[in-house]
């Protein structure tokens, strides 16, 4: 296992490139749930409002 | 006539916003599932390259997020393109919805190739052509979303960032190009390139799967900030309440 995490001594830059690009593809998943909630929850309001 | 009828399809944002809350979904999840396939491929599977050692792994997440990058800026120009020559809403949402995914990726590109260039160029940064076309892209996208955020009135905030976008395009071939019409530290073409790619089988599978994981994913991600952007669009529109009620 320590083998595999040392990457034959390029680990320390492996691991963060792998964190660094797949934080961004979660990240990007949250940001963009939470914009869709947000203009549902935007356009509920102007519904009520309306109503 | 017929065949055009996909087109008017496409300019309908009721159409837009229930194709984009069915589908997204399944490209999420088939997004998914490949992506762990390929990484498990890349990392356990896939032989250490005779040069690069396990540093050319690296190939498996910076490769896809500069991909990734440039054809979102595509997307982007296309959809602005449209929007500027039909005068199609939906198209302008698009447009605005890629920008941020787009500018992230540029981000994943840059940051994963400096991580990939200090062990191989011995720095983490050189102003090198591809590397510096690359940057360029970044502050195209920052530009897009800035002139976006600046203008009020969304119909002027569309047409000029369309107009931006379009301009922009120009970029994505010198990216691509950069390492054959200039001298450069960045390798060739590798697997996009005319003829058969220079990988081997057993590391090159890994990375067109994970090439296919990043564009269903860049889909699912679309969908769901073209319906948030949609709804913030269409908020007077009958649709907006028979979908939310």
């Amino acid at each position: 296992m320590s083998e595999f995490l040392a990457m034959g001594g390029y680990g320390k830059y492996l691991w963060p490139a792998f964190a660094l690009g797949f934080g961004i593809v979660v990240l990007n998943f949250v940001m963009a749930v939470n914009s869709l909630a947000n203009a549902k929850q935007e356009a509920r309001r102007r519904l009520e409002i309306a109503r | 006539m017929a065949t055009w009828t996909w087109f008017h399809r496409l300019a309908s944002p009721p159409h837009v916003y229930g194709f984009a809350r069915r589908w997204a979904p399944w490209f999420g999840g088939f997004a998914a599932a490949s992506m762990l396939i390929a990484l498990y491929g890349g990392l356990v599977l896939a032989p250490e390259d005779y040069q690069q050692k396990d540093a050319f792994r690296m190939v498996y997440v910076h490769a896809p997020s500069a991909w990734l990058s440039l054809m979102i800026y595509t997307t982007m120009a296309v959809a602005a393109a449209v929007g500027l020559i039909w005068r199609m809403k939906v198209a302008h949402a698009a447009a605005a919805a890629c920008a941020p995914i787009g500018a992230w990726f540029t981000v994943a590109a840059l940051g994963t190739g400096m991580l990939w260039g200090k062990p191989m160029w011995g720095a983490y940064w050189v102003w090198d052509p591809r590397l510096t076309s690359e940057l360029v892209l970044l502050f195209l996208y920052l530009g897009y979303m800035g002139l976006r955020a600046a203008i009020e009135d969304p119909g002027k905030a569309d047409k000029a960032s369309a107009v931006l976008a379009v301009v922009g395009v120009i970029n994505v071939p010198i990216i691509k190009y950069s390492v054959t019409w200039w001298n450069s530290l960045h390798q060739t073409a590798t697997v996009m390139q005319m003829g058969k790619p220079k990988m081997n089988g057993d590391m090159l599978w890994p990375l067109l799967l994970m090439f296919l994981a990043f564009a269903l994913y860049f889909a699912t991600v679309l969908l769901i900030r073209l319906r948030a952007e949609l709804l913030r669009r269409e908020r007077n529109a009958s649709w907006v309440r028979e979908v939310l009620t």
